[in-house]
């Protein structure tokens, strides 16, 4: 910002809290970056912003007049500015603009661009004739085993109420489920509109997916690795038994069957765990081992 | 992964916004955050949103209905910005003879 904020806002310094309350807001209300697209407003609305939230605290003002602080380190920590997220794909408040009204080129936009609700948010109005009720669009966080199994979940309307959600099995980040007549009520004659739920997976502590594959690290202990055995492994269905190779190494991949989501397969990618405390067997006996049984697993490495 | 933050955490970031205008804009369906099983989660674009919200209410008394229309164009017109953008890049990136065939035809319709 400039190092004067009086200069910033355009005010003297001899100016009262209300005049500068007034510089500021007559500043954002031209120059938000929001609703100004010209990048020297938003530079403008910048400095604006951090020289008022200096000199709106009578304290912070009285320092710096006094010359105990500068103007820097004032900066707001984060501008959000919404037309950053609201341009980017994807975001949930994009609109349609006109064009899927229109018989010749809604097919042709919709080609294009998807299909977009006209009007997401607005309440539908009644009127003295016959209108479909208002489509609802929720976005719905659902933890990483209903999407994987499948379940029920409820949301919460705006207007009051739940309404009691079944979530698909194997349900993807991303996906959008459709509620046929459960959108706002319909005016007059008309049908209620439909209710959109956009599913976000939150992430689960171990498992990971791909698609309809599970993955998952498996710790296994050093005598596992090296004697090989059957170990219980965690599926979404429960734990399975596993038969660890003999010779097992960190990175190993083992697949299970039919494990996954809808017929996919679980992997399971092996992970050597050292024992908690190395203790004094395990070092005599690495020693001697080592003596007659070195070898070098970097070799062979390119670099 | 996005990141989400909670009614307290949305209030505490955004000095402008209290609790109840948050439940203002929550029941004007102006602001749509994700439903988790225990409570509403906000995204970063809709802090952003809410910034804004809270700057047209305090630097041009916008009220429920004004609001819900200023934003309803702010959206379409973002969301306009976005495909037209996307559409520009599309195009700058066809052969030269291609884009002089649009540009003759779209001279030709908008002047």
């Amino acid at each position: 910002m400039a190092s004067d904020p009086y200069a910033a806002l355009g005010v003297a310094r001899t100016a009262t809290d209300a005049e500068i309350k007034k510089a500021y807001r007559g500043i954002a209300k031209t120059s938000h970056p929001d609703l100004n697209p010209d990048p020297a407003a938003q530079d403008r609305f910048k400095a604006a912003s951090a020289a008022y939230d200096l000199l709106k605290d009578p304290e912070q003002r009285r320092r710096f007049d006094a010359g105990e602080i500068d103007a820097q380190g004032q900066e707001r920590p984060q501008q959000r500015f919404y037309r950053e997220h609201a341009e980017a794909s994807g975001n949930p408040y994009a609109q349609g603009y006109g064009f899927e009204g229109d018989p010749d080129l809604s097919d042709v936009f919709a080609d294009l661009f998807g299909r977009r609700g006209a009007g997401g948010f607005r309440q539908g109005r009644a009127g003295g004739f016959d209108m479909r009720g208002q489509d609802y669009r929720f976005s719905l966080q659902v933890d990483f085993m209903t999407a994987a199994k499948g379940g029920k979940t409820r949301v919460t309307l705006p207007e009051g109420g739940t309404l009691e959600v079944s979530i698909p099995k194997g349900v993807r980040d991303g996906q959008t489920i459709r509620l046929k007549g459960k959108g706002g009520p319909g005016a007059g004659q008309g049908a209620p509109g439909d209710a959109y739920l956009t599913i976000s997976v939150a992430a689960h502590p171990e498992f990971r997916r791909e698609g309809d594959d599970i993955l998952l690290t498996l710790p296994i202990s050093l005598d596992e690795a090296v004697l090989g055995g059957t170990v219980a492994a965690p599926t979404i269905d429960g734990p399975v038994n596993l038969t660890i190779p003999r010779g097992a190494t960190s990175g190993q991949r083992l697949r299970l069957r039919g494990r996954g989501i809808n017929g996919g397969d679980q992997h399971v990618e092996l992970k050597i765990a050292m024992p908690p405390q190395v203790d004094e067997d395990l070092v005599r006996f690495m020693q001697e081992w080592r003596g007659t049984h070195g070898y070098d697993p970097r070799r062979g490495m390119k670099t | 992964m996005t990141r989400f933050y909670s009614e307290t955490e949305v209030v505490a970031r955004i000095d402008e916004l209290t609790p109840g205008r948050l439940h203002g804009f929550l029941r004007s369906r102006v602001v749509v955050p994700v439903e988790a099983g225990d409570g509403a989660r906000y995204r970063d674009a809709d802090l952003a949103r809410l910034q804004l919200l809270c700057h047209l209410i305090d630097c041009y008394d916008l009220r429920d209905d004004a609001l819900s229309l200023v934003m309803s164009l702010v959206d379409q017109l973002n969301t306009a910005r976005g495909d037209m953008r996307a559409v520009m890049q599309v195009l700058a990136e066809q052969p030269d003879e291609l884009r002089q065939r649009l540009h003759a035809d779209i001279r030709a319709r908008r002047g």
